[in-house]
């Protein structure tokens, strides 16, 4: 493996912002063999996972990404000054899983599934850009049409869409709650 | 006794009309797929007559899913000459909704848990939007600012007779695209320059629209180096809005 590679790439994640995905990784570095960035992105976690430090690199979104340790989280919000991080409300929580799910959908289309008016809640997703307008829908009224972003995978530590709660997933809660009940 | 107090903790935690169809469902044990919507109706006017405080909002909701209820109750009443088949079923639709919401509700609960997981993980926020100039001189100007450089510059231009050709359309939305494209190329456009180069009043005052719209987009941002200085305009750095721009 070129001699160095690692850090380089190590410095290339560090500068990113947005998870940095393995293809524009081989993208920047387009002079240097793929399987080669692929070993050295390999040993950089390893690195990272098995030093003490207080930060790794999690994979996210779909690429990788510098954060602290969680076992930390105390002491950054000390310096942060937050005493503890804002959560989705309940409502906004249903309205992005729902978007997640059935993407694209209209906002007509998402208040039917909550029989609730959700264009206030859709209004505060657009403002965390946990959701995006991709366009219209060619229907009567033209309505604009709504996805979720990479940013919403970022959030819940998600790298894809696939990686969403499976139906096995939801059944098994499904059958948690009836056991819950019977108790 | 006790179902009514539990009734006024809960009040506030129902997210809709549904939300409320399944608690009762569940309370008194009901199979989802065959709902006697006698004994779940009067169970939901029940919780809406407990109800102190009203808010028209969220209770124009709820009683609409009462008269949905009442009315599936009176289909079902009604005499047919044959017995009805299961896609007839006038609970069908309601069962199809309280099915999906509550497969959603589970979901929800999966990605709370992510979410509590992903919350002790603390990643870097923005970087500085402009890390290669030195910003402490630079001033986001307010519209005003704008608007006043736009009409000095409009007074130098009718001195110079400004030309009207008429049969040129000029759009917002391609105006737009086209100081974008420029920003994309040159990065920093001169507010001034940039308009002084307009053909006519028209273009002028359409370029103007797009690029207020486009700050107010946040797409891009007007800056002053100084004051009484030119106004300079940037592309905002957030490298994913603008892939998301170029997709579109």
């Amino acid at each position: 493996m070129t001699p160095g590679l690692k850090e380089i790439i190590e410095s290339l994640i560090f500068i990113s912002l947005e998870p940095l995905s393995i293809g524009k990784i081989k993208e920047v570095l387009s002079d240097f063999p793929g399987p080669e960035i692929d070993q050295a992105v390999q040993e950089l976690l390893q690195t990272y996972a098995t030093q003490e430090r207080g930060i790794q690199i999690i994979q996210s979104a779909g690429g990788y990404v510098f954060s602290t340790r969680p076992e930390f989280d105390p002491w950054v919000r000390r310096l942060l000054k937050i005493d503890k991080k804002s959560k989705l409300s309940g409502a906004a929580l249903e309205t992005l899983s729902i978007i997640a799910y059935h993407q694209p959908i209209t906002l007509s289309e998402i208040s039917a599934l909550r029989n609730v008016d959700s264009s206030y809640t859709l209004k505060t997703l657009l403002q965390k850009k946990l959701i995006k307008i991709v366009g219209r829908k060619s229907s009567p009224g033209k309505p604009l049409i709504y996805r979720t972003t990479e940013r919403f995978l970022a959030y819940f530590g998600l790298n894809s869409l696939e990686e969403l709660p499976t139906e096995e997933e939801i059944s098994k809660i499904l059958g948690e709650e009836k056991n819950l009940e019977q108790k | 006794m006790e179902t009514s107090e539990s009734y006024q903790v809960r009040l506030e935690v129902f997210e809709g009309p549904l939300d409320l169809l399944l608690f009762l469902i569940r309370k008194k044990k009901i199979d989802i797929h065959n709902i006697p919507i006698a004994v779940i109706t009067r169970e939901y006017l029940d919780y809406l007559e407990h109800k102190d405080k009203i808010n028209l909002d969220r209770e124009a909701e709820f009683l609409l899913m009462a008269a949905l209820l009442i009315y599936i109750k009176s289909q079902m009443l009604l005499p047919r000459e044959e017995p009805l088949e299961g896609e007839e079923d006038p609970r069908r639709f309601l069962v199809d909704r309280l099915l999906e919401y509550q497969k959603i509700k589970a979901a929800c609960t999966i990605l709370k848990e992510k979410e509590d997981e992903q919350s002790s993980f603390w990643k870097r926020e923005a970087l500085p939007p402009l890390a290669e100039v030195d910003e402490a001189d630079l001033v986001e100007v307010s519209l005003f600012d704008l608007a006043e450089s736009f009409f000095i510059l409009m007074k130098k231009k009718e001195m110079e007779n400004f030309k009207v050709v008429r049969g040129k359309n000029y759009s917002l939305e391609n105006k737009m695209k086209e100081i974008i494209v420029v920003l994309e190329e040159q990065s920093v456009l001169d507010f001034l320059e940039y308009f002084s180069q307009q053909e006519t009043l028209e273009e002028a005052i359409v370029s103007f629209f797009s690029l207020l719209e486009l700050i107010k987009a946040r797409v891009v941002m007007a800056i002053q180096e100084r004051l009484f200085h030119s106004i300079k305009v940037w592309l905002r750095k957030d490298p994913k809005d603008r892939l998301a721009r170029k997709a579109r």
